[in-house]
């Protein structure tokens, strides 16, 4: 019973660090994978504006000719794409955490500039090719919450759009985003002529940390953050995120680790007669140490299958309601969510803490002798 | 297995005072004697067992096995002798209660790396001769007390030692199971010419023994 109780105890703290843990480690690398959208390129965006990686977040809306013609004109600047970033996009309306659904206008010629060689899944998609046509492409994670094919009407806005295409990405923002052309997105958006985002790239010779310099000197209502920038406004706030999830690792592991000790220290002090009877008959040091830390390993065992079994579906649970997706379609990528590598690493973790637990109460165990027992005894 | 003790002192320390469990003894055992240690509770019969089965230190004096100095041996020494050279009878059976009596004669062989077949040949072959040969998959909450001490009896032989140290073996036994397990010890003294030392307060076992050594207040007092 009372070790039952104690594998209840250690199962509840691999859960919850399975779960918050492998929660935390999602976000932050959903956070950080977001900086290759606009790798090696200056985001502009209009002063006011935070930028999380490559997501702009409030901020004013930018002139969309003004400013491109401005910046495209500065000596460095190779190629410029003004785009439209959005967030939400309207679809369910519920209160989220985190923001999980993206609208993206593109301008049609500069697809592969902004996404790279993202391909399509199935035969029959196509990237919108028309400016001027109501053709969308979603990420596959979007389209599968709402049962969006190739073909499928959608309404957003009031407007009628076709999916033309499903995204096949890794890349979480892809996978939640509607990608169209600008100008689509600034009639359905009712961003006349407006973007939130110009990306510029450097040409050659030029540094991204010079040519945002330049941006900034000659157009004075933006900011131009170049890709370490970026980085650097989030990297703070992430490593304080993975310091506290260890910190907060740490200290459970540390609460399971004095439980294993209490409860096996009570179990060899109940068996007292058994270990010194065992020291009698001529028992090496190392075989009664054997017996009481293979005893509390198989608790980290069973503790720890457990533990990364209920882990992992509260770390699903979490992610669907952190993010309003339903939960059964996490199911499928419950490896990237709870990744093999993290498991075992936890498993491993929760049966060495366990056997440390074991090791106090095992030397206890093992200086047992026959002759002190007798003389308690009697 | 020769036993030799001089001037074997074992002290306790109670509260401010010092007690002397075993208080200057000097004995000597020779091979194959059937030794009864006799006196009353807390006279000091068990300590005196302890330091003889190199299972306490003496806090001064020696104890000579074969003539050779045993508190010159390491704890790994004294560990393997009485693994290879002793077996131990306890009055409290000391059998492991998750284990069946074949697995209890088993372990000291298991502990002393004998071959798997060996082991379980020679524990059935032990348990037959104290007569549990119909018991051996029985655990020891389904024996009756004076099987538990036949098995007891029967792990003490495992590694066919030289000497057998049983402490108060009858203690807990009715006077007809007492009989019995007294006769099998005799009958491992005579028939497998191993040497017994018992501490023990039984007139039987004291009838049947080579020499009998009365300690009292740690003190050897007779010597027949």
């Amino acid at each position: 019973m009372r070790t039952a109780l104690c594998v209840v105890g250690v199962v509840l703290a691999t859960t919850f660090i399975v779960a918050a843990g492998a929660t935390t480690m999602r976000y932050t690398t959903v956070i950080k994978e977001i900086s290759v959208l606009f790798n090696g390129q200056v985001m502009v965006v209009s002063s006011g504006t935070i930028v999380i990686q490559a997501v702009p977040i409030g901020g004013g809306m930018l002139p969309q000719n003004l400013t491109d013609s401005k910046v495209r004109s500065i000596v460095g600047v190779e190629k410029t794409v003004p785009i439209l970033f959005l967030t939400p996009i309207g679809i369910g309306g519920a209160l989220q955490a985190v923001p999980v659904n993206f609208s993206i206008g593109i301008p049609v010629d500069s697809w592969s500039f902004i996404i790279g060689p993202t391909p399509l899944k199935g035969d029959g998609g196509h990237f919108p090719s028309n400016a001027s046509s109501s053709e969308v492409v979603a990420g596959a994670s979007l389209a599968d919450e709402h049962g969006w094919t190739v073909g499928t009407k959608i309404v957003v806005n009031g407007y009628q759009l076709e999916v033309v295409g499903i995204l096949d990405t890794k890349l979480a923002l892809l996978n939640r985003c509607v990608l169209m052309s600008l100008e689509l997105a600034q009639k359905v958006y009712n961003y006349p002529e407006s973007v939130n985002v110009i990306t510029a790239k450097p040409s050659q010779g030029y540094s991204e940390k010079g040519l945002a310099d330049m941006i900034e000197g000659n157009v004075t209502y933006v900011n131009a953050l170049t890709e370490d920038e970026r980085n650097d406004m989030i990297q703070p706030v992430l490593s304080q995120m993975e310091t506290w999830n260890l910190g907060l690792e740490a200290a459970i592991f540390l609460l399971s680790l004095i439980l294993v000790m209490t409860v096996t220290t009570m179990s060899v002090s109940e068996r007292r007669r058994d270990f010194a009877t065992l020291d009698a008959i001529g028992a090496p040091l190392s075989y009664v140490l054997k017996i009481v830390i293979v005893e509390a390993s198989l608790i980290g065992v069973l503790s720890g299958a457990l533990g990364l079994v209920s882990g992992s579906l509260g770390a699903l649970i979490l992610a669907s309601v952190f993010t309003n997706i339903p939960l059964t379609q996490f199911f499928p990528s419950i490896f990237e969510i709870v990744p093999p590598l993290y498991m075992v690493e936890m498993f491993l973790s929760v049966v060495l803490v366990c056997c440390l637990g074991g090791a106090v109460p095992a030397v206890n165990a093992a200086r047992t002798r026959i002759a002190e027992v007798l003389r308690a005894e009697y | 297995m020769k036993v030799r003790t001089e001037g074997l002192t074992r002290t306790f320390r109670v509260g401010s005072s010092e007690i002397a469990a075993v208080d200057r003894v000097d004995l000597e055992i020779n091979e194959p004697d059937f030794i009864a240690i006799v006196g009353r509770s807390g006279s000091g019969k068990s300590t005196l067992l302890n330091l003889i089965g190199l299972n306490d230190r003496p806090t001064s004096g020696k104890i000579f096995i074969d003539d050779a100095d045993a508190s010159q041996l390491s704890s790994s020494q004294r560990r393997n002798t009485r693994l290879f050279r002793m077996g131990f009878v306890f009055q409290t059976f000391n059998l492991f209660p998750i284990l069946n009596a074949l697995e209890n004669v088993e372990l000291p062989m298991a502990l002393a790396g004998k071959p798997r077949g060996l082991q379980s040949e020679r524990a059935t072959s032990l348990l037959k001769a104290v007569g549990l040969d119909k018991r051996l998959h029985h655990r020891p909450k389904q024996l009756s007390m004076g099987e538990m001490q036949r098995v007891a009896v029967a792990r003490a032989m495992a590694n066919n030692p030289e000497v057998i140290i049983a402490d108060e073996p009858t203690g807990e036994l009715d006077s007809g199971t007492a009989f019995e397990i007294i006769t099998l010890l005799h009958d491992i003294n005579r028939k497998d010419r191993k040497t017994v030392i018992i501490a023990t307060h039984d007139e039987k076992i004291v009838a049947l023994a080579d020499a009998v050594y009365a300690i009292h207040d740690g003190k050897m007092k007779i010597q027949n």
